[in-house]
């Protein structure tokens, strides 16, 4: 996978950086741990995917409304 | 040299959790620590450092170290188009209904924003990579459609108030706005989320300007008192534009926005599950804050009501005129600089949550503690974004007012799908671990969802079937 952040040059990684983040930060909040660990994908029961249309449907549907609405006031 | 460690190395002294983000880290794989583990770690230090002393002083050290995301997403939301809503709802039906009506919708806020404060503790991750991972591209898209939409017609709009704010005070267009985005820009030049952080909740709280200015109209206390018990009167009973002005203020208070942004800034402030009673009291705080700023507005514009005075038509600036014979050149002054505030304030967190979104699902660095060239992206974003909202008011014969009222309408409408995919992950046991949902909070959310999809279906009632409304009463 490609590596998309940038570590720190050694430069700026001092002895005290170094320990402040290991003491201070849960292992999970580091970048390297996010960029490799990501939530594996949950399958959708049939109920969530009926949830999930419907609600589309329903936010199509209203933004239609909300288009008739602009163009019966432009008028 | 760069100094590498395994995970298993680094998880010595910290708190395990059970959950499967959590789990997965004991790969042994190992890390590089970037710039922006560093600064969140020394922000981390001194929250660690406050919380193991004893006594009040340093509780409220802490508490000062870790409010922010909460205030800032509420105050941010009382944005322009948010003040518009009041001020046009205290025009419009004076003090009654929507006295207790604006409460209520706060506290809708609160219910829906405590869950973004668990879920970002919880995962250390904001909304749009959450909603990816776990639900994939194809439900994920669609969500940062709903959100990329709504952020440019809101920033949009922010900009308008800006322009209607400053414009009171004979600032030309092009220099208003111009002025925002190089502000805009100078507050992210810090490359710190914690500095970052200060610099906006200080301006955030000019959003009670509006409270001296509804101090100056001399409000009735006792009618305000009777409309919190009563809610009522509703002067004009339901109609179509009762119903617009009620969307308006829903929209006004909960929106998609305000899910990823608070999200997100709580991932970049690196607050975890031990903050997440201060992260409670963060968003109940900036829920009280933003309330006292709402109804003010309402109740500063209430005099307009009382004097019959149309304000049907009226954009921000033109209240704050309307207004000077009744409160004085200060009061309206004040007016203008609290429409003015809303929009930049706004302007500043709606931008930030679009950039979080994008760098989340692109995958790309995502932090306000990035410097430049590490967050190019990101910042770029952010500022492309904002930049193309503002051109987008300077374009003459643009039909300004239609884009305030539909922005906070569109809002409305696309919240419950959102808090679909909040309320499914905020429940979802893998991920959250003990910290899932309650099921009194379960209960409260699945209110707010019934609230907004009555509210979105009453208003496209009262515009395909106008007539349909006298049978709830209305007209």
């Amino acid at each position: 996978m490609e590596k998309q952040f940038e570590s720190a040059t050694a430069a700026e990684l001092s002895r005290e950086d170094f320990t402040s983040v290991m003491t201070s930060l849960e292992p999970d909040q580091l970048i390297s741990t996010k960029e490799h660990h990501h939530c594996p994908r949950r399958r959708l029961t049939r109920t969530e995917m009926i949830l999930f249309w419907g609600l589309r449907i329903y936010l199509v549907f209203m933004v239609g409304v909300v288009v008739y609405q602009i163009w019966t006031s432009v008028r | 040299m760069k100094e590498t460690k395994t995970v298993s190395e680094l998880r010595e002294g910290a708190a395990p959790r059970s959950n499967i983000l959590n789990d997965q880290r004991t790969s042994g794989a190992a890390v590089v620590i970037t710039h922006e583990d560093i600064d969140r770690a020394h922000d981390r230090e001194r929250v660690s450092e406050t919380r193991a002393r004893r006594g009040f002083r340093p509780r409220l050290r802490l508490f000062w170290l870790l409010i922010g995301p909460g205030i800032l997403v509420m105050l941010g939301e009382n944005d322009g188009p948010s003040m518009l809503s009041y001020a046009a709802t205290g025009a419009r039906f004076g003090i009654g209904f929507f006295v207790p009506f604006i409460v209520l919708t706060f506290l809708m806020a609160c219910v829906v924003q405590e869950m973004t404060v668990r879920l970002g503790a919880a995962t250390h991750r904001g909304h749009a990579e959450l909603i990816f991972d776990r639900f994939g591209p194809f439900w994920g898209w669609f969500s940062m459609i709903d959100l990329m939409v709504g952020n440019f017609l809101t920033l949009v709009t922010e900009f308008i108030a800006i322009r209607a704010g400053l414009g009171f005070f004979g600032v030309r267009p092009a220099v208003s706005v111009l002025g925002a985005l190089f502000v805009l820009s100078i507050a992210l030049m810090t490359h710190r989320y914690w500095t970052w952080e200060r610099i906006i909740l200080g301006a955030a709280l000019f959003n009670l300007l509006f409270v001296p200015v509804a101090l100056l109209t001399h409000p009735h206390w006792g009618t305000v008192g009777h409309a919190l018990v009563t809610w009522g009167p509703l002067p004009g009973g339901i109609t179509q534009d009762t119903v617009l002005i009620l969307l308006a203020d829903i929209g006004a208070t909960v929106t998609p926005w305000m899910l990823f942004f608070q999200q997100s800034a709580i991932a970049d402030k690196g607050l975890t599950t031990h903050d997440i009673r201060f992260g409670r009291v963060d968003t109940v705080l900036g829920a009280a804050l933003a309330t006292v700023a709402a109804l003010a507005t309402m109740l500063a514009t209430a005099p307009l009501f009382m004097h019959h005075m149309s304000a049907a038509n009226f954009e921000a600036a033109e209240f704050a005129q309307a207004l000077q014979p009744l409160i004085g050149h200060w009061g309206a002054a004040l007016f203008a600089l609290g429409i003015f505030e809303a929009g930049m304030v706004a302007a500043v967190t709606i931008s930030t949550s679009s950039a979080y979104a994008f760098g989340e699902v692109a995958r790309r660095p995502h932090s306000l503690n990035l410097p430049f060239k590490q967050g190019r992206a990101f910042y770029l974003v952010l500022l492309v974004e904002a930049a193309a909202a503002a051109g987008l008011v300077l374009i003459p014969g643009i039909p300004l007012v239609y884009i305030v009222l539909l922005v906070n309408v569109i809002a409305v409408l696309a919240m419950p799908p959102a808090l679909l995919f909040l309320y499914m992950l905020v429940n979802d046991r893998e991920i959250m671990g003990p910290l899932i949902s309650p099921r009194w909070a379960n209960v409260l959310a699945l209110g707010v969802v019934t609230v907004l999809i009555g509210a979105g279906l009453l208003f496209g009632v009262s515009v395909i079937a106008p007539n349909a409304l006298a049978i709830i009463g209305g007209r």
